[in-house]
């Protein structure tokens, strides 16, 4: 669905994205993770055509480069910054986009209705959207980018902020879409989250694709040990190791254990591996 | 042309639901138009200098000249005694007192001896300005009494009778000086009965009607120059104009102001994802702004040609007028919209410019107002051209070669600004 090829972009000196390649598959939910300044905006800036790459080509398979407009209405985003009109209503902010996609009469009216309706806006859709909540507003932010019924969609950090209702309703949302078809690009730094909803993950640091697999490949190649932690009346044992009932065994026969759990590798300790410990600006 | 539609409605309907925005558009210019208006009237208050009035003749004379003055546009009397008269003067709360002196109704009849008749003036010092003023029309209303016994024949003869009767007895040296007045006054007299028969006999006449109005020793015919030069009919011919300009500068800050708002609050970045041109979308805000300036500028002039009965002289010349300035400000918009990269810089450094162009160009004080100096330095501000062009429809009476070529000029500046406002913009925006 979406294409990088060895894409390259530079500001001035400062590389964003060093040779990346990716193949976005159709009807995926594919996790771009990374840490700040990893390069996750300036590839999202250049999926939708806001950017242009040095070198290297972005497609939207079978429809061309995003550069050009008519490529850009096959793709809706969320982008991280909430895209609204405050002074309008959530009804006249879908109306607009829908209008900008190319929608008009009753085919508009529907698609308000039914983007409406999918992030259960419609009873206040007459309000103001600064009169509206940060999860609501999250809610439509992903309503306008589904008003044309795009097939491809990039969503940045679609759940920043809101409260924990709002961000269920956010996943029963991309799932919904994801079973309807659509292709999804997920950003985000939580990483419950992408271990919860993406198919695949691409883990970027420095302009670079570090690793690009399922979630369970992923953590099977670098999530590391199983960690085992024992409370004793001494205080907390921490040991990794690929056998924690061995472990388990060892510590029952000493009887100074209290209390005993094994932490499994997620998709943090994959990220924490492969993008080190160290803080970022 | 669909989506170049969609995005003005938006910015219209924006621009009406910021309150505050909408105040600086349309209210404070037809604030600005009717306080300048009102002062410039001279409405809204009497300006006559308030003065206390103390008669210490109490004769039939002075109790005239009294009524005179308190009838005299120029001043506000209040009789009073010169305590109080003193006092109020004293506490501010009159200009001046005047002071008529025991004797003043005689010596207002003597016109040929003896002391002038004497009056007294009291200034605050604070307001020295006025005391020329007001001596300047005491002595307008004292000479248009005496002026008034001149071309009263009965009136006149009864001094003549009254200074024979003091030559009478004048000492018998000073005989021979006053032997020659004497004969004369006796002439005088003899032409003044005469004049009276004569005013008697042709008392129906209009044109005599007219002669009793009064010996003028000077006549002055005070010309209205303005109107004969197509000068501004009323006040309000010419702050509309300037609030015009106010609603557009207003319209090119917010609409400016409000590309650097989409671009800082992302909804610019979603525009530029749907599929548009960048023409397109600039092409939206320039149009929004463009209906604004011209909806707001005709609301104006309809609000004074009601309100304030100003009358335009040409109604035609008055629309092509504000689509110009219109244009003008368009691209001025579209420049001060790449100035800044925050709402708050881009603001700031608007209102800097807008402020300098209109204090410069006639927008803060009339350019009727200005030396000929600032007036010719004007011309580098678009709002001069503006206002003058406006002007040129209402009241400068302007032919429609001179009108087109303000128009040019007015189109010119706002495209070169648009074209590199427009540049600027698809440079930044990638």
């Amino acid at each position: 669905m979406l294409r990088f090829e060895n894409v390259k972009k530079s500001f001035g000196k400062t590389v964003a994205v060093a040779g990346l390649s990716l193949e976005v598959n159709q009807g995926e939910i594919f996790g771009l993770l990374g840490p700040n300044g990893a390069g996750k905006t300036t590839s999202v800036n250049l999926a939708i055509g806001l950017l242009q790459p040095d070198v290297g080509t972005i497609e939207i398979v079978g429809a061309g480069a995003p550069t050009a407009p008519l490529v850009r209405s096959r793709i809706g985003i969320a982008p991280q910054a909430l895209a609204l009109y405050e002074d309008l209503s959530g009804q006249e902010n879908l109306a607009f986009f829908g209008q900008l996609q190319g929608l008009s009469g009753a085919h508009l009216k529907d698609r308000v209705k039914w983007a409406l309706d999918f992030v259960q806006l419609y009873d206040r859709r007459k309000d103001r959207v600064k009169a509206y909540s940060g999860g609501m507003k999250r809610r439509l932010n992903l309503a306008a980018a589904l008003i044309h019924n795009p097939p491809l969609l990039l969503l940045d950090e679609p759940t920043a902020g809101v409260d924990p209702q709002s961000r269920n309703a956010i996943y029963e949302n991309i799932l919904n879409l994801r079973k309807e078809g659509h292709t999804i690009v997920y950003t985000t730094h939580y990483m419950e989250e992408a271990q919860r909803l993406c198919d695949r993950v691409g883990i970027i640091d420095q302009g670079k694709m570090l690793a690009l697999d399922t979630v369970s490949n992923l953590i099977e190649q670098f999530g590391g040990k199983d960690l085992a932690i024992a409370e004793t009346a001494e205080g907390e044992i921490r040991i990794e190791t690929e056998n924690p009932v061995a472990e388990l065994e060892k510590l029952r026969q000493s009887d100074r254990l209290i209390r005993f759990r094994v932490d499994r590798p997620s998709l943090e300790s994959v990220f924490l591996n492969l993008t080190g410990r160290k803080l970022r600006d | 042309m669909h989506k170049v539609l969609a995005l003005t409605v938006k910015d219209l309907r924006l621009m009406i639901r910021d309150k505050a925005g909408f105040f600086f558009i349309f209210f404070f210019p037809l604030l600005f138009a009717i306080f300048f208006g009102v002062i410039f009237s001279g409405e809204g208050g009497s300006s006559a200098i308030p003065i206390a009035m103390v008669d210490e003749d109490s004769s039939a004379n002075s109790a005239k000249f009294i009524a005179t003055l308190a009838a005299a546009p120029e001043i506000n009397v209040l009789q009073t005694t010169r305590a109080d008269a003193v006092d109020k003067v004293r506490r501010g709360k009159r200009a001046a007192y005047i002071v008529l002196h025991k004797g003043f109704g005689e010596a207002s009849e003597r016109m040929f001896w003896g002391d002038p008749a004497e009056v007294e003036i009291g200034l605050d010092p604070s307001r020295k300005a006025e005391a020329g003023m007001l001596q300047g029309v005491l002595t307008r209303y004292f000479m248009e009494g005496l002026t008034a016994s001149f071309t009263d024949p009965t009136q006149m003869r009864r001094h003549f009778r009254q200074s024979q009767e003091k030559i009478k007895t004048a000492p018998e040296k000073d005989k021979p000086y006053w032997t020659p007045l004497s004969s004369a006054l006796t002439q005088l007299d003899s032409f003044f009965a005469q004049s009276a028969t004569d005013s008697v006999r042709d008392s129906s006449s209009a044109q005599n009607k007219a002669k009793g109005k009064g010996w003028e020793p000077l006549k002055v015919v005070v010309s209205d120059v303005a109107v004969n030069q197509n000068g501004p009919k009323n006040p309000f011919d010419v702050t509309f104009p300037q609030a015009a300009i106010w609603a557009m500068i207003g319209c090119a800050a917010a609409f400016g102001i409000s590309l650097v708002t989409e671009r800082r609050g992302g909804t610019l970045m979603r525009l530029h994802t749907a599929p548009l041109s960048r023409w397109q979308i600039l092409a939206g805000k320039a149009v929004a702004c463009f209906i604004t300036i011209v909806t707001v500028s005709l609301a104006l002039f309809l609000f004074a040609s009601v309100i304030f009965h100003i009358r335009v002289g040409s109604i035609l010349m008055l629309l092509l007028a504000i689509i110009s300035a219109g244009i003008c400000f368009v691209g001025i918009m579209m420049l001060l919209s790449v100035m800044g990269k925050t709402e708050a810089s881009a603001g700031g450094i608007g209102w800097a410019v807008l402020l300098v162009m209109s204090m410069i160009g006639g927008g803060m004080i009339p350019l009727l107002f200005m030396p000929a100096w600032m007036q010719t330095f004007s011309s580098i501000s678009p709002v001069k051209w503006a206002i003058l062009t406006i002007e040129g429809a209402v009241w400068r009476g302007f032919s429609p070669e001179l009108m087109l070529t303000h128009c040019g000029i007015l189109v010119a500046i706002g495209l070169v600004c648009f074209i590199i406002g427009a540049r600027v913009f698809q440079w930044t925006e990638g």
